[in-house]
């Protein structure tokens, strides 16, 4: 017996196999899903810090396709783009509720920061494992508005308008957090190679006079 | 072209010949910035390629799948049966339905919910309706016995009203509880014995078999 699978050209775009699954092509559910479904689950992981959540999250969003009013629109934006849309809300609310492990947030959200001072360049180190995983441990790292930038757009690879879809805000907005995000990036890969040059936030103190 | 221009004019990043690299030529401090990006860029290509192994657990998979057929066998009985049901027999069917729960009602006994809470996770999946709501033998329950309580129901109070019914539901709902859920056999349906407390809420289950009455295999 020829599966059904089979049957399906993995070139077929994500409206094609969404129009066969709303026709119940089970086939084309399970292409899509396949497609998609490692983006999804990854991006909810990195943002929520648990993979508990993560598979929640996953199974909601591709849940979410099965309804006939899902409220996708082929014309506000792409499938793949719709479907990081949901993760995020449920991201969000999952964060809200406080169920995830997240040790992820910084105060230093929206504090300026002050300009990079490279001693040491520790990019010199990207292309070795423990530059690779510092600069992983950096973008899980960094505050959440700029942590999901960096995972759609460069680790998932969403086009900026894609992700100011996802994110529902101006494409403008996603460029200056793209670029806010590198240079926390850049910040914090100084600061794992050069530990003792770096100053923490500024705080008020008491002094004696 | 100025060092606002060249930033501003790139598209998403890249840089393309013709766009300004003229400028880069010209300005040192754009160029080892660029280069930085580069060097930035490069290392988040490499930190991708190596979350690419990261997937959805195959189980995830298999809920979707059981919710699928579930819809779609839901979707193909309503649409047979609008084809050919005139409306005077839903009409009918409603006034019956109405009056068994008037006579459950005045009677005060204890009426079996349409469905029961589903057990964890796999409540984001169809909920499993209640095939068959034999009721079974109250006293098998007890604190010894092989129930498993529905991880975050309430604590039965020990003068609870409780009901016992057996259900036939997804075998992907009782995934928590061990049972061992696949692609192929995720739309399966097992017997479970089932305790509802007063409130029309599951409080625990007990897997009885396979629906077709032979054991269960557990993980």
């Amino acid at each position: 017996m020829i599966k059904r699978e089979m049957a399906h050209d993995s070139t077929e775009t994500d409206d094609e196999l969404l129009f066969r699954l709303r026709r119940g092509d089970e086939a084309a559910f399970v292409a899509l899903y396949r497609r998609r479904q490692g983006a999804i689950y990854r991006f909810a992981m990195h943002m929520s810090g648990s993979a508990t959540a993560a598979e929640d999250i996953t199974q909601e969003v591709f849940l979410a396709l099965l309804r006939q009013e899902c409220g996708y629109d082929p014309e506000r934006g792409t499938l793949s783009g719709y479907l990081f849309g949901i993760a995020r809300k449920l991201v969000l609310r999952n964060l809200e509720r406080g169920r995830a492990d997240v040790a992820l947030e910084s105060q230093a959200d929206d504090a300026a920061l002050p300009e990079l001072a490279v001693i040491d360049d520790p990019l010199i180190d990207l292309t070795r494992r423990e530059g690779i995983e510092a600069l992983r441990r950096a973008v899980m790292a960094l505050p959440r508005r700029y942590r999901e930038v960096v995972l759609l757009c460069d680790l998932e690879e969403l086009d900026y308008a894609d992700a100011a879809v996802v994110l529902g805000c101006p494409i403008g907005t996603v460029r200056s957090r793209m670029h806010r995000a590198r240079a926390l990036l850049f910040e914090k890969l100084n600061q794992d190679r050069n530990p003792r040059l770096v100053a923490g936030p500024w705080k008020p103190m008491r002094v004696a006079i | 072209m100025t060092c606002v221009e060249f930033w501003n004019r790139l598209p998403e990043g890249s840089l393309e010949a013709s766009l300004g690299s003229g400028h880069l030529a010209e300005c040192a401090a754009c160029a080892t910035r660029w280069d930085r990006q580069q060097s930035l860029a490069a290392g988040l290509r490499l930190v991708s390629a190596g979350m690419r192994g990261e997937v959805a657990p195959p189980r995830v998979e298999a809920g979707l799948l059981a919710a699928f057929r579930s819809q779609e066998g839901f979707k193909r009985h309503r649409a047979s049966s609008y084809s050919w049901w005139p409306p005077v027999l839903t009409w009918a069917a409603a006034a019956a339905a109405t009056a068994v729960l008037a006579v459950v009602l005045l009677h005060g006994s204890h009426p079996v919910p349409a469905s029961i809470a589903p057990v964890s996770a796999p409540h984001r999946i169809a909920a499993p309706a209640v095939e068959s709501a034999d009721v079974v033998d109250e006293d098998s329950y007890g604190p010894d016995s092989d129930f498993i309580p529905v991880p975050n129901a309430a604590r039965i109070e020990p003068n609870e009203d409780v009901n016992l019914v057996r259900v036939e539901v997804p075998r992907s709902a009782m995934m928590a509880l061990g049972i061992v859920v696949t692609a192929e056999n995720a739309s399966d349906t097992v017997l479970a014995d089932v305790v509802l407390g007063s409130d029309g809420m599951a409080r625990a289950v007990r897997l009885v078999s396979n629906s077709d009455g032979s054991p269960l295999e557990e993980e």
